[in-house]
């Protein structure tokens, strides 16, 4: 007797069907005849969902905990100061990471299909200018889906209002224009980003002219007193706004506009819009601030800000103010309006149908519901441990009321700590971050190897560190966040120059690429913290300085590189 | 240059084992326990399933991989059982496999 016969016998039970038997007979003039749903008992379902759940959770937990932990152990170990409201940071978290599981799911089976679909038509069946203008509308409606935008307009009220009055007017009561006038930045980015495709423009003369009136802005507002205080939210607003949303959405969309013109073809296209994304935001954030600035005087906004302080305590909060409702609001506003754009265009523009509509509609839900779920997350979670962190990390180097031990280290050393704490934190998360890992096969592919992949992300890690750590020093010496952050502009450019187009593409986009939904309200919440604890004027400008850093990082490595490249083909040519 | 020949191998069956992404692994860890001496793995996309199982088939991954291993005919009776045992294959949207006869395989023997 075989072997394999032997075990056939004991292990398996064999059974011999016709597959004639099981698929429907061949009729003529009828075809397609439908299938019957399979029907699928409750333990096999459970079976089916277990991995399915499971693989998307630990994705982000991958991402969400090693922070986390990063943070509260160096609070108790090196702080020595207990985690406060353990129990709803944990909730918080834990509402991080489910929110996101779902909403990256929702994403991919929901808006996704969508993107591609117009990207792939649209060109076939509209001409070039609606084209574009469904675009730039596209660029406002990503904009408030963005996951981190949130974060922005949850720290508003942190902003003490006699110090900068432009920046607590802009925070808590033109929340709104700031967020469309960041999608509106956005939006002329993805429009120029796709001219870029479809002409097959070069990158280096977009940003010089893109980086030429937000300096003249910059310097404008840093001229005014009262303006000054709002550059670190611009600088930062750019960061923000390049997160898992606008990316992928964006540059399906222009791709498959690039494919249906006949130049797709450049490895390089996908590139650039994530660079343009970030640049103009910027402007229009200063634009706005300038608006405002001559509609209101910063007296006014003072004496407006104290009288509903004094009023507040006498508001109970209505139960639409209050968790979770509020959050959900946020959640159904932020996506609901994309979502309705997309179908509009897709059944009025296209007049096509949903493909698989109820996959769809499934993906939709799940966004919305995770996107609420994250919202609930970022207020106990995120951005708690981000703020409380902040506020007890000053007692490393100075005298804090909340720190019995504090200081703990001499002023020096203290400092040393709290630069060096920033330096792992941004190296950690940065290399966690999924979207740098695809971007290093993407540039090793493209490089043909000459920029390897360990090489980019370690980097881009570098650079974020550097930035973060930079930025930390900012908020608690209270330097001037332009003197460092126009000149490393200024580097960029100059690298800039004497780069190949290859390396400029990477370069500016690395930056983008790397601010994700983790990492953005986690660090604004830790300089806001950090900023009311050294009672800095604000804590913004950490996020704009880990985006240049990463770009100059990059932009050297590339140098090096194409230095080394050359001289071993010189010595090769003269050697034969 | 010393002459070359070409040995043909007969009575090999070739296994083609479709399942879903990342699930690969533990069905040619098995493979290769039963007697397999090498495989092919290449990516794809399938369709049929994910329509026919309602809203739980956003469970199942469109995207497959491919497990191809040329088997002996005596080892193939186990190779395949193994692998559709390891595989999971008798649960809804696992993924298919099937088995077809080679006329002839030729590929470095070692002495």
């Amino acid at each position: 007797m075989r072997y394999s016969d032997y075990l056939n016998s004991v292990a398996v039970k064999h059974r011999t069907v016709s597959y004639n038997a099981i698929t429907p007979k061949p009729q003529k003039g009828h075809s397609s005849a439908s299938l019957p749903r399979i029907k699928v008992t409750f333990s096999q379902a459970l079976e089916l969902l277990a991995p399915y759940c499971g693989s998307r959770i630990i994705g982000q937990l991958k991402a969400v905990v090693p922070l986390a932990a990063y943070l509260t152990l160096f609070q108790l170990l090196v702080l020595r100061h207990p985690v406060e409201a353990a129990l709803s940071l944990g909730f918080g978290l834990i509402a991080v990471v489910v929110g996101l599981a779902l909403f990256m799911e929702g994403l991919s089976t929901g808006l996704m299909p969508f993107g591609n679909i117009i990207g792939d038509n649209l060109p076939k069946k509209a001409s070039m200018p609606l084209v574009l203008l469904i675009i730039g509308i596209l660029g406002v409606g990503v904009t408030f889906a963005e996951p981190a935008i949130g974060a922005l307009q949850a720290f508003g009220a942190s902003v003490d209002v006699t110090k900068a009055p432009y920046l607590y007017e802009i925070l808590n009561n033109w929340t709104l224009p700031l967020v469309l006038m960041v999608g509106g930045g956005v939006g002329i980015a993805a429009i120029l980003g796709t001219i870029r495709f479809v002409r097959g423009w070069s990158l280096k003369p977009m940003i010089y002219l893109a980086l030429l009136p937000v300096v003249i802005l910059t310097v404008f507002a840093w001229f005014d007193p009262n303006l000054r205080s709002i550059l670190g939210l611009a600088w930062d607003c750019g960061a923000v706004t390049t997160g898992p949303v606008t990316v992928p959405l964006v540059l399906s969309l222009g791709i498959g506009i690039a494919n249906a013109a006949g130049k797709g073809t450049s490895s390089l296209s996908g590139f650039g819009v994530v660079t343009m994304a970030s640049l103009f935001p910027i402007l229009a954030v200063l634009v706005l601030a300038i608006f405002v600035s001559f509609s209101v005087t910063p007296e006014e906004i003072i004496a407006v800000a104290a009288n509903s302080a004094g009023n507040i305590s006498e508001i109970e909060p209505s139960i639409w103010e209050q968790t979770p409702l509020v959050e959900t609001v946020l959640g159904v506003r932020a996506i609901l309006p994309l979502v309705l754009f997309l179908m509009f265009v897709l059944f009025f523009v296209l007049k096509s149908s949903l493909p698989n509509r109820m996959v769809t509609i499934y993906g939709l839900c799940l966004s919305i519901i995770g996107m609420c779920v994250f919202n609930i997350g970022l207020t106990y979670g995120l951005g708690a441990i981000g703020s409380q962190t902040g506020g007890v990390l000053p007692a490393a180097f100075m005298e804090l009321p909340i720190s019995a031990t504090s200081p703990i280290f001499g002023l020096t050393m203290g400092l040393i700590v709290v630069i060096g704490f920033a330096f792992i934190l941004g190296f950690g998360a940065t290399l966690a971050e999924p979207a740098l890992n695809a971007l290093g096969m993407t540039v090793e592919n493209l490089t043909n190897g000459a920029f390897r992949k360990s090489m980019l992300m370690y980097s881009v890690a570098g650079g974020v560190a550097v930035g973060i750590a930079l930025g930390v020093s900012k908020v608690v010496l209270g330097f001037d966040l332009m003197k460092v952050l126009l000149p490393l502009y200024g580097l960029g450019v100059i690298l800039t120059i004497f780069s190949t187009e290859e390396f400029v593409n990477v370069a500016w986009d690395s930056a983008g690429v790397t601010t994700g939904p983790v990492t953005v309200p986690l660090v604004l919440a830790m300089g806001l913290g950090l900023g009311n604890a050294v009672s800095a004027v604000e804590g913004f400008g950490i996020l704009s300085l880990a985006s240049i850093c990463p770009i100059v990082a990059v932009l050297s490595m590339g140098l090096v590189i194409q230095f080394t490249n050359k001289r071993s083909a010189n010595q090769s040519v003269t050697q034969g | 240059m010393a002459k070359r020949n070409i040995t043909y191998l007969t009575d090999a069956l070739l296994i083609t084992c479709v399942v879903q992404k990342d699930l690969a692994e533990p069905i040619l860890e098995a493979a290769k326990n039963a007697g397999a001496q090498g495989a092919t793995i290449s990516f794809a996309q399938g369709t049929g399933i994910r329509e026919r199982m309602g809203l739980l088939g956003v469970t199942i991954d469109e995207q497959k991989e491919v497990i191809r291993i040329v088997v002996s005919q005596e080892q193939s009776e186990l190779v395949f059982e193994t692998m559709y045992l390891a595989g999971k294959l008798d649960d809804p949207g696992k993924g298919i496999m099937f088995m077809s006869s080679l006329d002839r395989v030729a590929t470095y023997i070692p002495e």
